[in-house]
């Protein structure tokens, strides 16, 4: 069993590092705070243009038919970036869910439109009361009971919420169901909105992993280079051992998050499960980096020039979308106490039988 | 159809981080990224730009170790059409003269129309490979190219010169052209791209088979070391008060005649 991305999807990961260092350095993230829409068309049509929107869209559709093993160090990749850009709505979470639709005519209309750059996904779950990103998407999915609803923008009112994340823009939403609407529902709605719920989880923790990388590599190099009594802050230990700390978690959380991609991509039955715990892992090493980074900072970290808050406010951001920490550890403590055996919380079940 | 031969180095990445070895003879280089050299790349660009014009198949070719074939795969990712990737235990060594040979060797029978290189390497910055090229081929070259229009068979170029100066020259086909940077806007490769170049050839190809051997490509030039220059001595730090230290700062330019 190869337990190691395969040299392809290391290459796809380096093509999209390098298009996002070129075309979203933080001079542009900071320009968009201060649009109204917080966001870039033009940098969407690029995204489209390197093939990000499109990777889980069928090929039949324009997309390049590929999946969560594929997509989940792009999206890392993202988040080292700090892209603020709808990239899980649209392309993690929407595709996905139009994709599996039984009745697939939605998906006919909308999934070449979306890996073209042309159009942008909002959906919502039954965890965050705010939707991201519903100001400037084309078509909404929105969830009401086991029953998934597609609207028009036109169709719904928003009203935008207040976030300490000038890159997040969320909203509350007013809307009707009505049979017009209405997409699907019963057990289809159960089992697309439960998986739509997972991948969103999987991609915040994502980029959870690109965020705290970024952090760490902040924080490295401004100890490498601030110096106190003579000396580089990083040779102290009470430096070292913060970030080495904090390095541990991280690659502890990588894994974890890696197998949550496979589990997603395999629908395996533990899927939720791992989810969770990735989304808890990786939170967790976000919210440490967040911390560090701003201790090995000091003072400066806490200025508006300094970049550190850019990457700190994703944190935070992160933390709270499609499920917060504590609502996805609660998720993991129910599996173990609904008697989730070893061999089942590896998706063994069948063999253990 | 045109021709178009792009020759590639795969160089250090910019942000790694280069120690020399103990022997000086390189930097270390086994646990490095590496990157397709910069120059290198609006070569391939302004291929591909000719590509996209009209009929045109583009070759991109490099002599390197195993981890070069990264730098030809992200090529044809972009947008070329095949890829030869040369290399040969005896070209460890080897110098621009050497390298020059290889690639001559392996474009002499493919008539190109027209080669693209890169102005130098950002690891080596000799400059030699792409005019040497040009010389074993018997082709016409011009070096520092900023522009390229294509006229009737002719390539009409603009080159830099010091002080901001161009020159316009004119060179029939086939010939080679080695490109400075920021002639063009360079494209990123595509996800699609990187998975369809899978399918595209790749031929790997030693010494042997472009006919030639070790003593081709032995060295003329020998690197006797590499180092790090020492800290000089002799500068002079001000100290006191701002609007002092201000007026002794403005004082000892003027006296270097500075300003």
């Amino acid at each position: 069993m190869r337990f190691s991305f395969t040299e392809d999807q290391l290459l796809l990961q380096t093509t999209v590092r390098d298009f996002l260092e070129g075309e979203c350095p933080v001079e542009r993230l900071r320009a968009l705070w201060q649009t109204e829409t917080g966001r870039s068309p033009e940098l969407w049509s690029q995204l489209a243009e390197v093939g990000l929107l499109g990777l889980l869209t069928p090929e039949a559709q324009g997309g390049m038919g590929m999946n969560e093993i594929d997509l989940v160090l792009l999206l890392e990749e993202t988040g080292r970036a700090a892209l603020a850009e709808p990239v899980i709505s649209s392309a993690a979470v929407g595709v996905p869910l139009l994709r599996e639709l039984e009745e697939n005519a939605l998906g006919e209309r909308w999934l070449p439109r979306v890996a073209a750059g042309e159009a942008v996904l909002a959906v919502g779950n039954g965890i965050n009361p705010f939707l991201s990103d519903a100001h400037v998407a084309d078509l909404l999915l929105l969830p009401h009971g086991d029953e998934i609803h597609a609207l028009a923008p036109t169709a719904v009112t928003l009203e935008r919420q207040a976030s300490n994340d000038p890159s997040r823009r969320i909203f509350s939403v007013e809307w009707a169901p009505s049979s017009d609407t209405r997409v699907c529902g019963g057990e289809e709605g159960r089992t697309l909105l439960a998986a739509a719920l997972d991948r969103g989880a999987l991609a915040c923790a994502a980029q959870a992993l690109g965020v705290t990388q970024q952090l760490i590599d902040m924080a490295v190099k401004y100890a490498t280079q601030r110096k106190q009594f003579g000396v580089p802050i990083g040779s102290f230990q009470a430096i070292k051992h913060m970030l080495a700390d904090l390095k541990v978690k991280l690659e502890y959380a990588r894994p974890v998050v890696y197998r949550a991609a496979h589990s997603v991509a395999c629908e395996a039955r533990c899927r939720a499960t791992d989810v969770s715990m990735a989304k808890a892992a990786a939170g967790e090493a976000a919210l440490m980096a967040a911390r560090v980074a701003l201790q090995v900072h000091g003072a400066i970290g806490y200025t508006w020039e300094q970049d550190l808050h850019v990457w700190m406010r994703r944190v935070w951001s992160l933390e709270l979308a499609w499920g917060s920490g504590a609502w996805h550890r609660a998720r993991v403590a129910d599996a173990v106490l609904d008697g989730l055996t070893p061999a089942e919380s590896f998706g063994y079940s069948a063999l253990a039988a | 159809m045109k021709k178009i031969l792009v020759c590639l180095k795969q160089v250090p990445h910019k942000d790694a981080r280069l120690d020399v070895r103990s022997d000086g003879s390189w930097i270390q280089d086994d646990n490095i990224k590496f990157e397709i050299n910069d120059y290198d790349t609006y070569a391939l660009e302004e291929a591909l730009r000719l590509k996209d014009q009209g009929e045109a198949e583009v070759v991109v070719a490099t002599v390197g170790p195993e981890r070069a074939a990264q730098a030809l795969r992200t090529a044809l990712g972009m947008g070329a059409d095949r890829a030869i990737h040369i290399w040969d235990d005896a070209l460890a060594e080897t110098d621009g003269l050497g390298i020059a040979k290889a690639l001559a060797a392996a474009a002499k029978d493919e008539n190109f129309d027209i080669i693209f290189t890169g102005l130098m390497s950002d690891d080596a910055n000799c400059a030699v490979t792409g005019p040497m090229l040009a010389e074993l081929l018997g082709i016409p070259h011009i070096t520092a190219v900023v522009k390229t229009e294509f006229k009737n068979g002719d390539v009409e170029v603009e080159r830099e010169l010091e002080g901001g100066a161009l020159e316009v020259a004119s060179l029939p086909q086939p010939c080679l052209l080695a490109v400075q940077t920021g002639i063009n806007e360079v494209r990123y490769a595509s996800l699609k791209g990187i998975m369809q170049a899978k399918k595209k050839p790749l031929d790997k190809k030693d010494l042997g088979e472009l006919g030639l051997d070790a003593a081709a490509v032995a060295p003329k030039l020998t690197v006797e070391k590499i180092f790090v220059p020492p800290k000089g001595a002799g500068a002079e730090i001000i100290e006191g008060p701002a609007d002092e230290v201000a007026s002794k700062l403005v004082g000892k330019i003027k006296e270097l005649g500075l300003f």
